[in-house]
C-alpha cells in the first residue's frame, strides 16, 4: 500500500473517531449550561446579585482524630462556577494556622437557592471527586450534603 | 441512547470499571487459563523443561521491563502528559461513555502503528524481537518484553491527549488494549465465529502475528480490533500450521540472553556496518535492511 494512502486513511480515522467525541461533548454541555448565571455572548459571566453572594469567607466546624475545630474556606468565582478554597484551620482554643489552598468543593450549578457540584474528599491518600448538593438555609448559612456507596455527610456552612 | 452515551460520569466509577478489567484480570482470567494451558500441555505430553523455563524467562523479562521503564522516567511520564493536556490540546472532553469508548478506539489504533512500527524500524525491532522470540505461545508470552518496549507508545499516545482525552483516561485505555491484547496469547481458542473474527483481534489472527513462516512476517499488527490491519493492507489469516518464533532462533531460554538479544544482535550489525550514515539508517530502516 501507498504512503500516501496509508497517511490518508490514518488521518481520515483520527478526524472521525475524535470528531464523534468532540460533537457529543460539545452538545451536552451545551444543553446544561448552569442555570442561574446569565452570560454574554463571549461567555464572559457578568455579575450575578443572585447566586455572587456565595462568593467569599464561610466558617465549617469539623471534628476528627487529625483536626477538631473551625476550617473556614474561601469561595471565589471562576469563569462559569464556583470554587471553595481551604483558607484556614481555626482549632477548639482559637490558635489559627494557614490552610493549604486546597480546592475542595466546586458548585457547577446554582440558582441562588440549590446548587450541585462536587466534594474531593481524601481516603488513603487517594483524591476523589463525589457529587454534592448545597442547599441554602438562608443567605448567610447553607448546608452541603454527599452521600457516595454509603458514605455519607451533611455539613453547615456558617457565613463569615 | 445518546443521552446513555453522553451522560456525565464519576472518574471514581470509571477508575472503578477499569480496575476491574485491567487489574483483576490478572487473577480471574489470564491466571486461570495459563493453568488451562499448563494441563493441555501435559495432556500433550509437551509440558517439557525448555517451556518451563521459557516461561519464567517470560516473567522475568516482565520485571526487568518495568525496572528498566522505572529507571528511565518512563512511568512518571503522566507530569508531560498533563503539561501538554493543559497547554497543547483540544478543548477538553466531558467524561462520558463516548469519550471512554472514542479513547479506546484511538489507544487501538495508536496501538496499531507504534506495533508496525517497533517491527519495520531497526530500533524498534531490536526491543521487540524479545516478545516475539519464543518458540512457544501462551499467556506467559504476553509478558515477555523488551528492555524499550514503552518508548514508542508514549510518542503515540501524545497525539490522543492532544485531541482533548484525559490523560488519564488515555493511560487506562492503552492497559485496557494491553490486557485484551494479553488474552490472545493462546493455542487453546480456534478460530470464532466469522463476524468476530472480521472485526476483532483474535487469537487466531494473533498466533499469525507471531508466526516465523515467511507469509506470516509483519503481519496482523491490531491490539483490539483487526479492521486496521484490512485498511491499512498488512492482514493475513491463519491457514498454513503456525511456526512460533523469529527467522534467526534465539534457542535459550537465560532470561539475560532473552532481555538483551534484540540490543546486542543491533550492537553487533552497527559495528560491522561502515560509515554514520549507513549506521543511522540501521536504526531507522526496517530490521532485514543492509546496506549496499
Ligand atoms: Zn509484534
Amino acid at each position: 500500500m501507498k504512503s500516501s494512502t496509508l497517511l490518508f486513511r490514518s488521518i481520515a480515522i483520527l478526524i472521525v473517531i475524535a470528531g464523534v467525541a468532540h460533537l457529543v461533548s460539545f452538545t451536552s454541555t451545551n444543553t446544561d449550561v448552569p442555570k442561574g448565571t446569565t452570560y454574554k455572548a463571549n461567555n464572559v459571566p457578568i455579575d450575578n446579585s443572585e447566586t455572587d453572594y456565595i462568593i467569599g469567607k464561610w466558617s465549617v466546624s469539623h471534628q476528627s482524630k487529625e483536626f477538631t475545630g473551625n476550617i473556614i474556606y474561601e469561595f471565589k468565582k471562576e469563569g462559569q462556577v464556583f470554587s471553595a478554597y481551604i483558607y484556614e484551620y481555626v482549632d477548639e482554643n482559637g490558635n489559627n494556622q494557614k490552610g493549604e489552598g486546597t480546592k475542595i468543593l466546586t458548585i457547577d450549578k446554582f440558582d441562588g437557592y440549590k446548587g450541585t457540584g462536587k466534594y474531593t474528599v481524601t481516603y488513603q491518600e487517594q483524591k476523589y471527586e463525589i457529587k454534592c448538593t448545597i442547599d441554602m438555609i438562608d443567605e448567610n448559612s447553607f448546608t452541603m450534603s454527599y452521600d457516595y456507596y454509603g458514605y455519607s455527610d451533611v455539613e453547615t456552612w456558617k457565613k463569615l | 441512547m445518546i443521552e446513555f452515551l453522553s451522560k456525565q460520569l464519576n472518574w471514581i466509577d470509571v477508575e472503578y470499571w477499569f480496575y476491574i478489567f485491567n487489574d483483576l484480570s490478572l487473577l480471574y482470567l489470564i491466571l486461570p487459563f495459563f493453568i488451562l494451558e499448563l494441563i493441555r500441555y501435559a495432556y500433550l505430553k509437551r509440558l517439557n523443561r525448555d517451556l518451563i523455563l521459557d516461561s519464567i524467562a517470560n516473567i522475568i523479562t516482565f520485571g526487568a521491563f518495568l525496572i528498566t521503564e522505572v529507571f528511565l522516567g518512563i512511568l512518571a511520564i503522566t507530569k508531560v502528559y498533563f503539561w501538554i493536556y493543559n497547554n497543547f490540546s483540544l478543548p477538553h472532553l466531558e467524561l462520558n461513555w463516548t469519550t471512554i469508548f472514542c479513547a479506546i478506539l484511538l489507544a487501538d489504533f495508536a496501538y496499531y502503528w507504534e506495533h508496525r512500527l517497533m517491527h519495520r524500524i531497526g530500533l524498534g525491532w531490536a526491543t521487540h524481537t524479545v516478545h516475539h522470540s519464543s518458540p512457544h505461545f501462551n499467556m506467559s508470552v504476553a509478558y515477555r518484553f523488551g528492555p524499550l518496549d514503552a518508548i514508542l507508545p508514549i510518542v503515540f499516545s501524545l497525539p490522543i491527549v492532544m485531541l482533548g482525552f484525559d490523560p488519564i483516561l488515555v493511560l487506562l485505555s492503552e492497559v485496557f488494549v494491553q490486557v485484551f491484547q494479553t488474552l490472545l496469547h493462546t493455542e487453546i481458542i480456534g478460530k470464532l465465529t466469522k463476524p468476530v473474527e472480521y472485526i476483532f483481534n483474535t487469537p487466531s489472527h494473533h498466533r499469525v502475528h507471531h508466526g516465523s513462516n515467511k507469509q506470516y512476517w509483519d503481519k496482523n499488527y491490531g491490539g483490539i480490533l483487526i479492521i486496521w490491519d484490512r485498511l491499512l493492507g498488512t492482514f493475513e489469516p491463519e491457514e498454513e500450521k503456525v511456526i512460533y518464533g523469529i527467522s534467526e532462533p534465539l534457542n535459550s531460554t537465560n532470561p539475560i540472553k532473552v532481555f538483551f538479544h534484540g540490543i546486542s544482535r543491533l550492537y553487533s550489525k552497527l559495528k560491522k556496518t561502515q560509515g554514520a550514515k549507513n549506521k543511522i539508517l540501521i536504526l531507522i530502516k526496517p530490521p532485514d535492511w543492509e546496506p549496499k
